[in-house]
């Protein structure tokens, strides 16, 4: 089976999916209406071709003639939600731009300004009642999750750090590096010093 | 004694060459409806992952002329005319007129308008001009013209110098258990699928018996040369089950 172009037609569906469930991202679509996108991920083993129309197409493939071209790694993926951003990755090489930068800032928008009410999706299957107590119910599961994560995140710290002492505190490494740059800095001077009366004696 | 000359397969059987393609037609004008839904339940859905690749190795681009041969209910024109867009054309062609009125009800209900022209043609005789072509695609159409080689140098008199053809057709299996196992399922379930989902068992031991009659991978590269095309290369799919041939006109 052509592994490609099965993670391709999942990808293109879920997109296509979630765009069809927010009815202003028609709108951001226009915007883009005729273009195409290539996208290289360093981590992927596929180029992929984002063709914009009133859907969005996806090819396996890099287009020979795209309007943008874009090539960075998975972690500056995630960077991407910022566009402000995109003049700061490009200077410091997390990220390759070759064409239209609005592009690529516009697919950005697209995606990010995605707002889906899923409540009112949910409530088409299941009635507005039960749609808007599993959403509230599960809003409140989330929230609860965090609150206890944060707590649980905390104690550990407190634990290994102030208890058990297995681990350094921030400030204890932080002065420790400062210490030891001190360190080498006296060593280098030591060093010069040493240098410069070893010349003079051989002078 | 009929002329071994005038006769060509159709399934195991062989007829005469004049009624091939009416014999061809009356099995399409049965199953049209039903295509869709078929293609789905025997391939599992594989089908469209086929299509997918020959899309992705077409090199297509924005503004360039498509033909979608024997293009049936028009799952590659669909994808094709989002990709050429406004400045470019797709020209959806079947010989059988049940098949091009699914695909063109079917691709009008998707929205898929503007740049998509639908015309009755045969492949061995094209009704296009020289050079006309960026890329041509046969998907699942090829095994069942009567003349391959007329049908191949139709095409490529009408591609452009520097287009490319695309044949996806089923094929040889490579390894011999699935071959095996392909026999069975073809012979024995793929009849009663069809007779279950669509009413018409025969059809689909037409299919299976116009599969085992179809060219293997080598012998339509070297038919694909024959007629002109140059690059000539291949790629199995799924085991061999299918291949997409490419070829390209310098």
């Amino acid at each position: 089976m052509p592994a490609a172009q099965l993670a391709g037609a999942f990808i293109e569906s879920a997109i296509n999916k979630l765009l069809s469930l927010d009815p202003a991202s028609q709108k951001r679509l226009i915007a883009l209406n005729g273009k195409q996108l290539v996208v290289a991920v360093k981590e992927l083993p596929w180029p992929l071709t984002f063709i914009f129309n009133d859907k969005i197409s996806l090819l396996m493939t890099a287009a020979e003639q795209p309007d943008c071209r874009i090539a960075l790694s998975l972690s500056t993926l995630n960077k991407l939600k910022d566009t402000s951003q995109l003049t700061r990755l490009i200077q410091e090489r997390e990220l390759e731009l070759i064409g239209d930068i609005h592009v690529a800032q516009s697919f950005s928008v697209l995606l990010n300004e995605l707002d889906i009410d899923w409540e009112e999706q949910l409530s088409v299957y299941t009635g507005d009642v039960v749609a808007h107590q599993t959403i509230y119910g599960a809003k409140q599961l989330v929230a609860r999750f965090k609150e206890h994560g944060q707590q649980l995140q905390q104690g550990l710290s407190d634990a290994l750090i102030q208890e058990k002492q297995l681990i350094a505190h921030p400030m204890a490494i932080e002065q420790f590096s400062q210490a030891v740059n001190q360190l080498r800095s006296d060593t280098e001077r030591l060093d010069a010093r040493l240098k410069r009366l070893s010349q003079k004696q051989q002078g | 004694m009929q002329d071994p000359q005038e006769q060509t397969h159709f399934g195991f059987k062989n007829v005469d060459k004049a009624q091939k393609a009416s014999m061809v037609a009356d099995v399409f004008h049965s199953v049209a409806g039903k295509y869709d839904l078929m293609n789905d339940l025997m391939s599992m859905g594989i089908h469209r992952l086929w299509k997918r690749f020959t899309i992705d190795c077409s090199g297509v681009r924005q503004g360039q002329k498509v033909l979608d041969l024997a293009g049936g209910t028009g799952d590659l024109t669909a994808k094709f005319s989002r990709i050429v867009g406004n400045t470019g054309q797709v020209v959806l062609a079947d010989i059988n007129d049940s098949m091009l009125k699914v695909g063109r009800d079917k691709l009008r209900d998707r929205g898929i308008l503007g740049n998509v022209e639908y015309v009755q043609a045969n492949a061995e005789a094209l009704p296009f001009p020289d050079n006309t072509f960026d890329i041509i695609t046969i998907a699942f159409g090829l095994r069942n013209v009567t003349d391959k080689d007329k049908a191949l140098a139709s095409m490529y008199r009408v591609l452009k110098p520097g287009g490319r053809l695309l044949v996806l057709e089923f094929s040889k299996p490579e390894y011999e258990l699935l071959n095996k196992v392909y026999d069975a399922y073809s012979f024995h379930l793929l009849p009663k699928i069809g007779q279950l989902v669509a009413n018409d068992a025969e059809s689909y031991q037409y299919l299976a018996e116009s599969i085992r009659m179809h060219p293997d991978q080598e012998t339509l590269k070297g038919m694909m040369e024959q007629v002109g095309f140059e690059q000539t290369t291949y790629h199995n799919l799924t085991g061999g089950i299918v291949a997409l041939h490419r070829g390209f006109k310098f």
